[in-house]
């Protein structure tokens, strides 16, 4: 994945580069508004970072430009929770869009969102390690054993599946599980995450579902 | 904008111009009255020198009546103010005065109305009366005629008297009346003065409500009450700051330390690996405080909710409670959802109030017990309630459950997921729907909720 961030912030800059690098992207990075402009219009992008407030010239305009040639996925990152700024964002044609604080984690996750759109999930059968997940019959087995799950356990073990490898944040799992769309604290996650695993993992001798602190969750055989 | 005039001059001249319509109605009033008097008294003379000629002449037997008569003439005219004419169609002895014959046709004055007339450049007021024949004279007809310039020349006096009074009663009355509002409204001077001294520094100062007249203590007391509720939010204001700083201060406490004890020596990269993650726990629950912090502050500057869409808040809740499934399985708490209504709300806002208040139900009812969420429609709002099992809450305590960072447990200051700015935030959300959070503690049961507006 080809990622282009324009944030004049150095250190948030570097830290991104340095995790999406790590991630197996290739990322250019602009720390002004007017290198920004030029790269996303010359260079071709599977997405773009754009912070909202820039010198040269401002997230918005450089997004109103690139618009006016290209459509590549871009994801607005703002330090000012103003609806209006949103508004204007999502108006001027972002895809998403991310404000300050928030865990690299989300902002990869939400990359990742983008860059999928369009890639078409047509398996019917996820394995990892061990474990089968039956999309079609609903069935979940291991070691052929067959393992009961709630629907919303089966819905939760089925996006980790299809994203193996990959961490997911509590905010992302609230968000493509139970439709939950806000930025809450609440424990609810780790609790639904502690029951699956007790169905998944405890009869087992290898753990699949890990948990990363601070972070998320991820499922994978290691 | 022009400023106003002042309120002292502008009760001045009204004052001024009541005045001088009083004065003036009542110099009219005067004049006429005088007037009527003074014409009263030029009849009455007249009439009181016919009658004592016509005595003489009706009752003079005496050869020499008409020279007896024109000697008293004569006499009465000395006066100066009175005229006198005979007139008689037979004997020219009994004719006296000027133009006697045609004043004689003319002259009908009789009763109390005399004629006016001007005789040689003088108005005179004048009355005739026919007197018939007795044994010693012919008929004739005696005219009186009166003076009415002195009387005319005391009216014009009393008429400027008249003026120059009103006009000088009318500006004492502006003047007066200027000093009397000025030094009324003293006051409201001392009023300024006071409000002047309240400020930052000097909180607890308020107007003096006793030594404010009533029409003024009204607007004392609603100064007061502002300058009370201003006081109370600088207050709260205050402690929040504290409040924020407390909150703040603990995870960075144990950032620095945690970060400054691991890198005194050399370390295995797992010890480092975990430093790392339990370092990013605390920086996500600081992360999460300022992002709430800052949905709170953005709900106090007004926001509204903006992405509204029409939903039913029951089918809402019910899916809060099935995102809640696992914790309320492992509480060992069930929840009875009952009643429905449809209202305009931005659902993930609504969603994120639902979760604060199930979370809160679930951390206060016991295990076993059943929460009960009741949605109602009200006139014009729709109503979300949720009631639970647990310890009454006191009343001082119930009034602060939407505070920011309050808790009714105050031992367990960071046991909260919400890092008690859950019911704070249920608050902010019911504002930005136009409604507002409410909850209730009595016999054992606990009922907290918000109302969203139909608009």
């Amino acid at each position: 994945m080809k990622v282009l961030i324009v944030e004049d912030e150095r250190k948030a800059a570097d830290y991104l580069r340095q995790g999406l690098s790590e991630q197996g992207c290739s990322v250019d990075i602009a720390h002004d508004g007017v290198d920004g402009q030029h790269l996303a219009v010359h260079q071709d992008y599977d997405v773009i970072v754009l912070d909202a407030m820039l010198p040269g010239l401002d997230g918005f305009e450089l997004l109103r430009s690139l618009r006016a040639v290209k459509n590549t996925p871009v994801i607005m990152v703002t330090a000012r929770d103003a609806v209006e700024d949103r508004v204007r964002g999502l108006q001027n044609g972002a895809d998403d869009y991310l404000v300050k604080p928030f865990s690299f984690v989300e902002l990869y996750a939400r990359l990742q969102a983008l860059t999928r759109r369009s890639r078409v999930l047509d398996a019917t059968l996820l394995r990892v390690g061990t474990l089968q997940i039956d999309l079609i019959a609903r069935r979940v087995t291991r070691e052929g054993q067959r393992i009961d799950l709630t629907a919303k356990e089966f819905g939760l073990l089925t996006l980790l599946a299809r994203r193996q490898g990959e961490i997911l944040s509590k905010t992302t799992i609230a968000e493509l599980v139970w439709d939950m769309h806000f930025d809450g604290s609440t424990n609810v996650i780790e609790v639904a995450i502690k029951r699956l695993r007790n169905k998944i993992d405890a009869p087992f001798d290898r753990p699949l579902l890990h948990t990363v602190r601070g972070m998320g969750y991820l499922l994978e055989e290691r | 904008m022009k400023r106003p005039a002042s309120i002292a001059w502008r009760l001045a001249l009204a004052f001024s111009v009541a005045a001088l319509l009083g004065f003036a109605l009542s110099a009219a009033m005067l004049r006429t009255a005088s007037q009527n008097a003074i014409e009263r008294l030029q009849a009455l003379q007249a009439h009181d020198r016919i009658e004592d000629l016509r005595y003489l002449l009706e009752r003079g037997r005496a050869t020499d009546l008409a020279q007896r008569a024109r000697d008293k003439i004569e006499t009465l005219s000395r006066d100066g103010r009175t005229r006198y004419w005979l007139w008689c169609d037979t004997d020219p002895a009994w004719r006296y005065g000027p133009d006697a014959e045609a004043l004689a046709q003319r002259i009908k004055g009789s009763g109390d109305t005399p004629d006016i007339e001007e005789i040689d450049g003088l108005s005179m007021a004048l009355r005739a009366v026919a007197l018939p024949a007795t044994p010693v004279r012919p008929p004739v007809t005696l005219i009186v005629g009166v003076n009415r310039e002195p009387y005319r020349a005391s009216l014009a006096r009393f008429q400027a008297r008249l003026l120059l009074l009103s006009v000088g009663g009318a500006l004492l009355v502006a003047v007066l009346g200027f000093w009397g509002v000025r030094w009324s409204l003293r006051p409201i001077a001392r009023m300024a003065a006071e409000a002047q001294r309240v400020g930052p520094d000097n909180r607890g100062q308020r107007l003096q409500l006793p030594a404010l007249p009533v029409e003024l203590a009204d607007l004392g007391r609603s100064f007061n009450a502002a300058i009370d509720r201003l006081d109370a939010a600088y207050a709260q204001l205050e402690t929040f700051n504290a409040d924020v700083a407390h909150e703040l201060r603990t995870p960075l406490a144990t950032l620095i330390g945690q970060t400054q004890v691991a890198l005194s020596r050399p370390r295995p990269a797992a010890e480092m690996e975990e430093l790392l993650h339990s370092n990013l726990e605390e920086l996500e629950r600081l992360r999460t405080i300022v992002a709430d912090m800052l949905f709170l502050a953005r709900a106090e500057q007004g926001a509204r909710a903006e992405r509204r869409a029409d939903a039913s808040l029951a089918a809402e809740l019910l899916k809060t409670v099935e995102f809640f499934d696992a914790l309320l399985e492992d509480a060992g708490v069930s929840v009875y959802v009952e009643g429905d209504a449809r209202a305009r709300v931005e659902v993930s806002l609504i969603h994120r109030a639902l979760s604060n208040l199930l979370h809160n139900a679930i951390q206060h009812a016991p295990a076993g017990s059943r929460i009960e969420a009741r949605v109602e429609r009200g006139e014009g709002f729709v109503r979300i309630a949720l009631s639970n099992p647990s310890e009454t809450i006191p009343p001082e305590q119930l009034a602060r459950l939407f505070d920011r960072f309050y808790r009714v447990d105050a031992s367990r200051p960071n046991s909260d997921a919400n890092h008690g700015l859950g019911l704070a935030i249920v608050k902010a959300v019911a504002a930005m729907h136009g409604g507002r959070a409410f909850a209730r503690s009595e016999r054992g049961l606990t009922t907290v909720g918000f109302c969203v507006s139909l608009e």
